[in-house]
């Protein structure tokens, strides 16, 4: 095939073409621009989400909403750009897919200065991917961190399910992303260009035989418009959407007589990170309450009793409430005991509970800023310096 | 020192522990509920020794009062689950002791734990005159 290639070279420079073609502009600066801005939204946010940690959300959030206003950009450009960003020069039907793809594989495949029928399904893929993953992250996002402009309509259940799927779509990504690269690179054996290099200065070289494409001007000023338009519209809804309290967010302020009661020896831990049947364990047996006489006068204990009942894991939709709900059996009172605290905190070490900093494992508010509220948005994990062994 | 410096250091010390009982009357009033029911007037050295003594009978890793509120009474403690304990000598924290109820709760749940049982109204006494002069 590369001979055949190198072949026609030979008697395209013998039919009086220079040696080095010329180059002409195939990807403009939206194109190349949004392409590697999108390569660094996705490092961001495969970096932040998959390696990185709970505590980078922001970032990652960040990230993706960047990543999705980019895709947003490009199917715009796809429609008012130059010639090679329209889809309309690179979306066409299956069956000249295939006609493509025997072509290739009887090596006589035409080269396309713009994308190929091949790479461009893998634009498209790629596009629908990113796509679908930032609304899959918006709807896990809503539903288990209870923040963002679904945080008002999204059970946890919901979230959590979104967070599978996103998460699936993100290794699926990361599996379009190689085979794009590996694309990339047969491409450019085979056709013996770079085409790296085309993506980064925009230029590809003029050839006979090329697969023609009709020409477009670029329309930036109507693109832009309605790129800005989207982007005001967008703004306005997710600041709009954002403002909503979160489904199932508890709004209710701590008991005054529990806060003082209870949060005199440790956190005031708020009452929906315990379901109803540990609370009453635990009030029912305040002389005993952790191997230290806690005990309290019995109207005192009732009303501190009540207000936990009402006020319980079960009552609540977020995601400490729907995964400290499932306690321990043998330790149905400790929310350190549970499943849960202990596979999240599994990755810490000892001496960062029992530094000054923090004290004991059930100081939640030594890194979680947010404890106090019951919210424990990860964001809001700083562990602190002095903590750090 | 010479044994006067001494003395008029123990005098002046003394003097302020009254002084510190003396300036709030409900404190006086708690003080003296509990040695009336013990029989006998308080001692601040019985009480130091009570503050800084290791008890049986109670939690093992609770064994002594500074176990939680340091050997410092001037000092902030700090409760097994992380939280600040105001520091309990009355001259930096000048709410101690002044009320009764809270004071019961807190010598019933506290004595339980590092000693296994109720304190009596003689120990409650001189921790409470100890403190007061502190």
């Amino acid at each position: 095939m590369l001979d055949r290639q190198r072949t026609e070279t030979v008697i395209s420079a013998g039919l009086g073409e220079p040696a080095t073609p010329a180059r002409t502009l195939v990807w403009d600066r939206v194109v190349r621009g949004f392409h590697w801005l999108l390569v660094a939204a996705i490092a961001v946010a495969a970096v932040t989400g998959l390696v990185a940690g709970a505590p980078w959300i922001d970032a990652h959030v960040w990230a993706g909403t960047a990543a999705a206003a980019l895709v947003a950009g490009r199917i715009v450009w796809g429609f008012f750009g130059s010639t090679h960003a329209r889809f309309a020069d690179f979306v066409i039907s299956p069956s000249a897919v295939f006609a493509h793809l025997r072509a290739l594989v009887a090596g006589r495949a035409q080269r396309h200065r713009g994308h190929n029928p091949l790479g461009a399904i893998m634009i498209l893929a790629l596009l629908a991917t990113v796509g679908l993953i930032a609304v899959s992250g918006v709807v896990a996002l809503g539903g288990t961190e209870k923040t963002g402009p679904l945080a008002f309509i999204t059970t946890f259940a919901t979230g959590a399910e979104a967070r599978d799927v996103h998460e699936a779509l993100a290794y699926i990504l990361l599996g379009l992303i190689v085979l794009h690269v590996a694309g990339a690179m047969f491409e450019s054996r085979r056709t013996r260009e770079d085409l790296v290099r085309a993506m980064i200065d925009g230029r590809k070289e003029i050839r006979r035989g090329d697969h023609l494409s009709f020409m477009k001007t670029a329309r930036p000023w109507l693109a832009g418009g309605i790129a800005a338009a989207l982007v005001a519209v967008a703004m306005a809804a997710i600041a709009t959407l954002s403002g909503r309290s979160g489904l199932g967010v508890p709004v209710a302020k701590l008991d005054p007589l529990y806060a003082s009661e209870c949060g005199a020896c440790h956190a005031a831990y708020h009452p929906s990170l315990l379901p109803r049947k540990s609370w009453a364990v635990l009030t029912a047996n305040l002389a005993d309450h952790f191997g230290e006489d806690a005990s309290l006068d019995a109207a005192s204990t009732a009303r501190i009793a009540a207000y936990l009942a009402a006020n319980a894991a079960e009552t609540a939709d977020t995601l400490a409430a729907n995964r400290l709900r499932r306690v321990d059996p043998a330790k149905p009172f400790a929310i350190t005991a549970t499943p849960f605290w202990r596979r999240r905190h599994g990755k810490i070490a000892d001496a960062v509970f029992a530094s000054k900093a923090v004290g004991s494992r059930g100081n939640c508010a030594a890194c979680h800023a947010d404890a106090a509220s019951g919210r424990f948005y990860p964001g809001n994990i700083h562990i602190p310096a002095e903590a750090k062994p | 020192m010479k044994p006067k410096t001494i003395s008029i250091a123990l005098g002046a010390l003394a003097l302020a522990a009254t002084a510190a009982v003396a300036a709030s009357p409900a404190r006086r009033a708690i003080l003296d509920g509990y040695a009336a029911k013990a029989g006998a007037p308080p001692s601040v050295a019985r009480g130091k020794a009570f503050f800084l003594g290791t008890h049986s009978g109670g939690k093992p890793d609770i064994s002594s009062c500074t176990s939680c509120h340091t050997r410092d009474p001037h000092k902030a403690g700090r409760t097994r689950a992380g939280k600040s304990i105001e520091p309990m000598a009355v001259s930096v924290t000048p709410s101690r002791f002044t009320d009764a109820a809270k004071v019961e709760k807190w010598f019933g749940r506290n004595c339980k734990t590092v000693l296994g049982r109720a304190c009596t109204a003689a120990e409650k006494a001189d921790f409470i005159a100890f403190m007061a002069g502190q």
